[in-house]
């Protein structure tokens, strides 16, 4: 039904006559002629004017008697339905009395959604149970798929302090946790799940020995680096940006210079970081500190025991050949326990290149202070879409590489993330200045 | 098609005539009140009226008893509501979308239908409701009730799928439905030849059902047909479809004005306009029509004072009431007003 | 206590019904001297006569709408689809006459309509459809779904007896297929869900065939161990919404299912409620298992592939417990 031009509640001394709706879909009338002049009586009923609309022509009678006070629209004038046309001056008791108001009751619910302020990815149910019982999810080790935290976890963390509840028995084959999300089937691993850290621990308490496991402490260096890692993330915001990079450029590059591409790719970073001082930085509380050298951080991997950052003071003034050159050399030290304790602090940004294993993309813990830290994953063969000369698209097979830069979120916004990333990019393809 | 030409003389006494036009100035008086308060915008939606038809509701609802319900008034059937004994104040307080207790403001202009008084009231879809006018009098068969259920609908209704079921159900198993098939010749704007290729009553023998037609303003032949159609029924022989033939004197509704209508035609039935005609044969008989329609103007004026009064429903209510809760009452269909002196004039066991 | 078939407990819930209320009385296609497609009214005119049980024409919009002014009347019909696929030629007289009136005019209609529904026998477009949610969508109409041959006429019962309009939905496959202990003049079965299998690592909900196929695909031993709930939502207008919300914070993992095809289903209604009201209890996404959005198809391969099945259940289930 169209809205009602019901009129509305008014004093009784004057009556207004309002522009009816004549049909559902009439929006609007056009006054023809008033039948009475201002001044002049008025019966109820008797015909006031006429009006004129789309479908139909129609009078307007009066509503009350009384007398026309006030003409408000002229004829050949058109206005909306409800608009207020004329009043009449009604007579004592002529005047219709205004249907009441009824008290509308309130209906309004004015529900909350609850917007939790942290950004990872755990199930609503996990969150509440956590939050009523002040667990730390940073510290429940997840059995869920990639790693999640479930429902069961969380209990089981309650319950036990850390004792895992057995997972369902899975009767497929995928592995159920992994480093990185990365599966061996075929599909192409293009999703990176929020990863705690790269090197995680599974998690999974020894079973009991009655079936049949082997109990051993973690070794000081395992707990070292789990307290490092539990700590980075439940302080630091950190989320995960990724690029991919044609390594094609740095591939011919590394063999004249007979170098790997950990130090072409730490030159073109260190360079690229030039342009970006808000990912060459330390983030102390509340204050940033922006560094214009570059003490660069290069993750070296002591197999089992772990892993340890050394640090390349400087490095700013180093060539890739003398970046190659420190690199090999602290990462022999590294692992021969030799280094020394101002070697491994003061870094501003850090590289981990763990892609000789053959992972594709990872999610790498930032060292804090700093806030940021690059991954080079895995360099893959691969066809992409290239542009030759003429304009025209074709096939190629290139060399890509991810890099997977995980940047602190209270130190600056993805897009500052991701325009580092494609500027590095874009050294390393060797748009503008080559790399290294 | 068999042309009724019955004297009913014999079945009406004066009483039953005064009464008669009384309710046709009733319908004919709260329709007239109705638009001036639609087009001074107290009335939402859009608003429907059947003048010049006001013969064939009051005269056909006139001759049924209190148990028999009318399923359903169509919205040129104001009449039928009236005759039932529906209350004025609440037909305008209904109108005005008010507060009310037939529709509680759930239902608008002729979608209305108190099942106190033993009306149904119709759906927009036509003709929906004479299939459950013909449940009804299957209801009343199987329990050996000597009742029927009688159905307006208007030439264009005839069209739709519904019509067909209903006759031929009913006329299968000769039931005691009555079927006013009011042909005012337009539906909306489409004319009858437009709506079939041969009238329904023509039709209604292939159905086993039993057809008359009639003169749509001549409130007494319409009341002898249905009285005819009511006695067949209960007498086992089947339902009757009563074709009275009328015009529209208006457009489909308020917001309508019918420009497509020949004014030659409309010029020719304004001269038989059914409260005229009957108003001048009974002042000429004696009856004081004046104070009639004076009785009538105060009483319509009267009912819509009170309805302007009445407040607007409750929002909260919208949402109540979709499903009945408990056993429904064995008469919330209830008994209307039996107006037909012969219902009082026969032997209890020949009454209906 | 006896054992019967589901389709025998429909026509032990008629016969009850029948005995104990001479109001009540059937009617549709050949249910009087055929005893109905289905045999379901098999024996009632013998019993109960021409007057109570009626063959009717072929005219959907007339049952249905018969039926509504033998309710008005204070009869109590009890109709019949022949196919449920057919009730859409009464669709009109249900939504907007037997749906609106008690809303509009105070009016009760205390009818029952029995659709046969369902499909996996090559039934093809026409004799295989679930069409609950058009009705769902249409205020005014309650309508129930039995699994087992208790509920089957215990609901029947609840419906008869019920002063609105219900449409009971009695799955085909189900009529010979499934056998359950029945007690003679046992109460109505109230019109909320029931647990057909209690579990704690996820919550399948479903109703009519879809109960056993659920049941069937989440044994312990089919899914390694895990505990599976299965909820029979039993009645769908009303919905329980209660049961689905405890059920839900019982395992925090859910599947809906529902045999019909997935858009607007009642499933999506379900997976609706729950996302609204049991939002904090989700340890992972609300996963619907339904028919793709064709109508079903005749051919065996062709049709079990719409239709869902066991496999499908348990891929769901499956990717939901490793979630």
């Amino acid at each position: 039904m169209s809205s009602s031009t019901t009129e509305p509640a008014t004093a009784a001394a004057t009556v207004d006559v309002v522009m009816p709706a004549l049909g559902t879909s009439i929006a609007e009338g056009t006054l023809v002629e008033w039948k009475v002049a201002v001044g002049g009586p008025v019966e109820a009923d008797a015909v006031l004017c006429e009006v004129s609309t789309d479908k139909v022509d129609s009078e307007v009678p009066a509503p009350c008697a009384g007398v026309l006070a006030e003409i408000v629209v002229e004829p050949g004038e058109t206005v909306e339905v409800g608009t207020v046309i004329a009043r009449i001056a009604a007579a004592d008791g002529s005047a219709p009395s205004a249907a009441p108001e009824l008290r509308r009751s309130d209906h309004g619910d004015g529900r909350q959604i609850d917007t939790a302020p942290d950004r990872r990815r755990w199930s609503p149910v996990v969150r509440r149970i956590a939050a009523e019982h002040g667990v730390d999810l940073t510290a429940v080790a997840g059995s869920g798929r990639g790693g999640r935290v479930t429902k069961r976890d969380v209990l089981a963390h309650l319950a036990g302090g850390g004792a895992q509840a057995p997972a369902a028995a899975e009767p497929d084959e995928r592995p159920l946790h992994s480093e990185s999300p990365y599966r061996p089937e075929p599909a192409p691993a293009t999703e990176p799940a929020p990863e705690r850290a790269p090197a995680s621990a599974p998690g999974a308490a020894a079973p009991p020995s009655e079936l049949g496991g082997a109990q051993q402490q973690l070794s000081r260096m395992r707990r070292a680096i789990g307290t490092a890692m539990r700590n980075s993330l439940s302080v630091a915001a950190t989320c995960t940006t990724i690029v991919e990079c044609d390594m094609s450029r740095v591939e011919r590059r590394r063999r004249e210079l007979g170098l790997t591409a950990l130090p072409l790719v730490a030159r073109a970073t260190i360079e690229t970081l030039r342009d970006f001082p808000d990912l060459n930085a330390t983030l102390d509380g509340d204050t940033i500190t922006r560094y214009e050298r570059v003490h660069l951080g290069i993750a070296v991997s002591l197999g089992d025991d772990g892993l340890i950052v050394p640090v390349i003071h400087d490095a700013q003034e180093l060539s890739p050949e003398g970046l190659g050159r420190r690199i090999r050399e602290i990462a022999a030290r590294a692992r021969a326990s030799a280094l020394r304790p101002d070697e491994v602090r003061g870094a501003t940004f850090t590289i981990t290149n763990p892609g000789a294993h053959g992972a594709l993309i990872a999610t790498p813990v930032i060292d804090v202070p700093q806030v940021a830290i690059l991954d080079l994953e895995a360099i893959v063969r691969r066809p992409v879409v290239v542009t030759g000369a003429d304009g025209e698209e074709a096939i190629a097979i290139r060399p890509m590489v991810n890099l997977c830069l995980s940047w602190d979120h209270r130190a600056l916004d993805g897009v500052c993330a991701a325009r580092f990333l494609t500027a590095l990019r874009r050294r390393l393809e060797g748009e503008g200045r080559g790399a290294g | 098609m068999e042309s009724l030409d019955r004297d009913a003389g014999e079945l009406l006494t004066d009483d039953d005539r005064v009464g008669l036009l009384r309710h046709m100035l009733l319908m004919r008086a709260v329709e007239e009140r109705g638009l001036s308060l639609y087009k001074q915008g107290k009335v939402p939606g859009s608003f429907y009226d059947g003048r010049g038809q006001e013969a064939i509701s009051v005269g056909a609802t006139w001759a049924l008893a209190a148990g028999d319900p009318v399923c359903s008034p169509l919205i040129r059937d104001l009449g039928a509501h009236l005759v039932k004994g529906t209350d004025l104040t609440q037909v305008f307080r209904h109108y005005m979308g008010r507060d009310n207790e037939i529709s509680r403001g759930r239902e608008g202009n002729v979608h209305f239908g108190d099942r106190r008084v033993g009306v149904v009231g119709m759906v927009s879809m036509l003709p929906d409701m004479m299939v459950v006018a013909v449940g009804l009098a299957m209801a009343f068969a199987m329990r050996g009730e000597r009742r029927c259920a009688l159905s307006f609908f208007g030439d264009g209704a005839t069209s739709r799928g519904d019509w067909h079921e209903a006759m031929n159900w009913a006329g299968l198993d000769r039931l005691p439905a009555i079927f006013v098939m009011e042909n005012n010749q337009l539906a909306y704007s489409t004319p009858a030849a437009r709506q079939f290729a041969r009238n329904p009553v023509e039709r209604a023998a292939a159905y086993g059902v039993h057809a008359t037609t009639v003169d749509g303003n001549d409130v007494e032949a319409v009341f002898a047909a249905a009285h005819d159609a009511r006695e067949r029924a209960l007498a086992g022989a089947g339902p009757t479809l009563i074709e009275a033939q009328t015009m529209r004197m208006h457009g489909h509704g308020a917001h309508d004005d019918a420009r497509y209508v020949d004014p030659a035609l409309l010029e020719e039935w304004s001269g038989r306009d059914p409260i005229d005609a009957y108003a001048a044969k009974l002042g000429k008989a004696g009856v004081d029509v004046a104070a009639l329609r004076a009785e009538v103007q105060e009483t319509v004026a009267a009912a819509s004072a009170e309805a302007l009064r009445a407040p607007m429903p409750d929002p909260a209510s919208a949402t109540t009431g979709v499903f009945r809760d408990g056993e429904p009452d064995a008469d919330q269909l209830g008994a209307g007003v039996e107006r037909w002196s012969g219902f009082l004039r026969l032997p209890a066991a020949a009454a209906a | 206590m006896a054992v019967r078939t589901y389709l025998q407990a429909i026509s032990d819930g008629l016969r009850e019904e029948m005995r104990a209320d001479e109001r009540v009385f059937v009617m549709g296609e050949d249910v009087g001297a055929f005893g109905g497609a289905f045999k379901v009214t098999d024996g009632l005119l013998d019993e109960f006569g021409p007057a109570r049980v009626r063959d009717t024409p072929i005219a959907e919009a007339g049952i249905v709408g018969t039926a509504v002014g033998a309710a008005l009347a204070g009869l109590r019909p009890v109709c019949e689809m022949q196919f449920a696929d057919f009730v859409a030629c009464g669709f009109d007289q249900l939504v907007n006459v037997a749906g609106k009136m008690h809303y509009r005019l105070g009016l009760a209609v205390p009818m029952t309509v029995r659709l046969p529904v369902g499909g996996g026998f090559s039934g093809g477009p026409f004799h295989s459809q679930n069409p609950e949610a058009w009705f769902m969508h249409a205020p005014g109409l309650k309508v129930v779904a039995p699994s087992t041959p208790e509920d089957a006429k215990g609901l029947l019962s609840a419906a008869i007896r019920d002063p609105n309009p219900v449409l009971f939905l009695e799955h085909k496959h189900l009529y010979r297929r499934v056998r359950g202990e029945v007690a003679d003049g046992a109460p109505p079965t109230p019109l909320t869900a029931r647990v057909a299998r209690a579990g704690s690592d996820l919550t399948v909900i479903a109703y009519g065939a879809m109960v056993h196929t659920a049941l069937e695909a989440t044994t312990p031993e089919a899914l390694g161990g895990a505990s599976v709930e299965v909820l029979d939502l039993r009645s769908l207008v009303p919905l329980d919404e209660a049961a689905i919300v405890a059920s839900v914070a019982k395992t925090s993992k859910v599947v809906v299912v529902d045999e019909a095809n997935a858009t607007c289903a009642a499933g999506a209604q379900v997976a609706a409620l729950i996302a609204e009201r049991a939002f904090e209890q989700l340890d992972g996404p609300v996963v619907r298992v339904a028919a793709p959005d064709v109508p079903i198809p005749f051919s065996p391969p062709l049709e079990q592939a719409v239709l869902p099945g066991t496999a499908r259940i348990q891929e769901a289930v499956r990717e939901l417990l490793d979630y």
